[in-house]
């Protein structure tokens, strides 16, 4: 008997972080700077009201797209704080976290052999999800553009095929906010060639020096996603709430599919994701000064190990280049684990244009930090 | 006040004990600089001394010391309302903390000593001997659950899984 599965699905090749994470998992003792969430428990007054709501009894489904007053609470934050404007009705829903967001937007919009554009290094999810919904992802290289998307660059690989860009600022791993000025370019090109914009900006709230809302650009709601949640700014991982604003055709559709394969995001998430947006903005206000202060600190000391590493300005991770010590970023990651039990994320996990790189994430304590980067920088001199 | 000395302010509240150096790189400026925001914050006396967040319950258990909550209902004097009062009751070593307040008293205590006579005795001899004092109500602290923002015995946090993309 022979048993075959989806082809698609096995050309996949298997996450590069999955490996890496098996060995971690196997470690003692370790300080692990390779985790991609907040350091925060998600702030006491909204896990209190999910069990306010619990206890009331919410335990059934609600509606596909999300309570509606889940929703326009989301869409009035938005106004408040990005200058976005949207329908909770018709142009926002409620996902299981941006990762479903990503998955049924691609399904939404690919017919097979469509391109997406997915700038690199950036985030693991983009091209397993855009190769299973029958596109192909088409890589920009960021990396010497100190990993901001390039238009010039971005318009040499259009074709009469692309069919999306994906955009994600402040960025996961690089920490890099794309200035207006680019997303404006990139506005440009998307209204001159007619591709949309999948924006994803689930670390929109965690910048410190700026930020702008590519949604917010005039005139690009019509060819525009946006896909954010709750994971990092209100500390609400494992939550698993996310949303996607756009034009009702492309919400209408997601929703269509979500219908299926979801039904509805979890009813206790979307009561604490109420809370959360009427009650606890200056909770998020709290944890991004405390994120700043770590990156400012955390940046300096491996600049002085001996580890390159640009100032990102925004979510809570650094890039460093790890070129000058001849190693691979897996060779790099896996040697100062065994070596100094300090677990770091190999760069090679977000894209072959990331191969050189290391990512860390600064939301952990400030001894810990001290700690790793002293190990670093054992770790580095005992490479010469 | 400034940014920067918000900074400084947050950074010294959750550990009274960071170097200068820590909180220079911490803000972005030299060490010189955060030396002198330091300074100029204890100079002006926004940073009025350098503690310690103690589980109480546990020092007090192995040094015999009791605390108390007392309220107190004062009449003010003619000319100056409640200061002279306050500072009288305030001198007192047995009084740790000392607010005015609103409500049905006027003074809430915080109030500390070797044991339940110590604190008795500081309310009949010293307290409510005081002219203009006419009345007060003792609370003694049995347990503490939080002190100054910080839980005590708070349950071990989950850990997180150590590689996440």
């Amino acid at each position: 008997m022979s048993i075959e599965f989806s082809r698609v699905l096995d050309q996949i090749p298997p996450s590069g972080i999955r490996k890496f994470f098996d060995l971690v998992i196997g470690s003692k003792d370790i300080i692990s700077l390779g985790v991609g969430e907040p350091d925060f428990v998600t702030p006491w007054g909204i896990r209190e009201e999910a069990i306010a709501t619990l206890e009331q009894g919410a335990t059934s489904y609600t509606a596909n797209a999300g309570l509606l007053e889940c929703r326009e609470e989301i869409v009035r934050y938005l106004k408040e704080r990005f200058n976005l404007s949207y329908n909770a009705k018709t142009e926002t829903m409620l996902t299981v976290g941006v990762s479903e967001g990503v998955d049924i937007t691609m399904r939404a919009l690919l017919n097979p052999g469509d391109e997406v554009i997915i700038p690199e290094p950036g985030y693991v999810c983009y091209h397993p999800l855009v190769t299973l919904a029958g596109g192909v992802p088409i890589t920009l290289d960021t990396s010497a553009n100190h990993f901001i998307p390039d238009p010039k660059e971005l318009e040499k690989i259009i074709t009469p095929r692309t069919k999306a860009l994906v955009l994600c600022s402040p960025n996961n791993p690089t920490g890099v906010v794309i200035p207006k000025e680019t997303l404006e370019a990139i506005a440009a090109l998307s209204k001159k060639y007619k591709f949309w914009v999948i924006t994803d900006e689930i670390y929109a709230e965690l910048n410190y020096e700026g930020y702008t809302s590519y949604a917010s650009l005039p005139d690009v709601k019509d060819r525009t996603v946006l896909l954010s949640g709750f994971s990092k700014a209100f500390a609400m991982t494992g939550w698993r709430l996310g949303y996607i604003c756009g034009p009702e055709a492309l919400v209408s559709r997601t929703l269509k599919i979500h219908q299926y394969s979801a039904l509805c995001a979890p009813i206790i998430a979307q009561y604490a994701a109420i809370e959360a947006l009427k009650h606890n903005l200056k909770a998020v206000e709290e944890m991004r000064k405390s994120y700043l202060l770590r990156r400012n600190f955390f940046v300096k000391k491996l600049n002085e190990a001996g580890l390159p590493t640009p100032m990102p300005s925004g979510a809570f991770y650094t890039f460093s280049s790890i070129k000058h010590t001849g190693l691979s970023s897996e060779e790099f990651a896996l040697n100062l684990l065994k070596k100094e039990r300090v677990a770091v994320v190999p760069g090679n996990a977000f894209g072959v244009c990331a191969e050189g790189y290391i990512r860390c994430c600064y939301a952990t304590d400030m001894d810990q930090l001290k700690e790793a980067v002293l190990r670093i920088k054992r770790f580095i001199k005992g490479l010469k | 006040m400034t940014k920067h000395e918000q900074e400084v302010l947050s950074l010294l509240k959750n550990n009274a004990r960071i170097s200068v150096e820590d909180i220079a790189d911490s803000i972005g400026v030299t060490t010189a600089t955060a030396k002198k925001l330091v300074k100029k914050l204890e100079n002006d006396h926004t940073i009025i001394r350098y503690t310690t967040v103690i589980n109480e319950d546990k020092m007090n258990a192995e040094c015999g010391k009791v605390k108390a909550l007392i309220e107190v209902r004062v009449r003010p004097e003619k000319s100056r309302g409640f200061t002279g009062i306050a500072k009288r009751i305030a001198r007192h070593p047995n009084v740790i903390d000392h607010y005015l307040i609103s409500g049905q008293y006027d003074f809430l205590l915080i109030v500390e000593g070797k044991n339940l006579e110590e604190i008795s005795r500081f309310v009949s001899e010293k307290l409510a001997s005081i002219e203009n004092v006419q009345s007060t109500a003792t609370h003694f602290i049995m347990k503490t659950y939080k002190e100054k923002s910080v839980l005590i015995d708070a349950d071990d946090e989950l850990e997180r899984l150590a590689i996440q993309p």
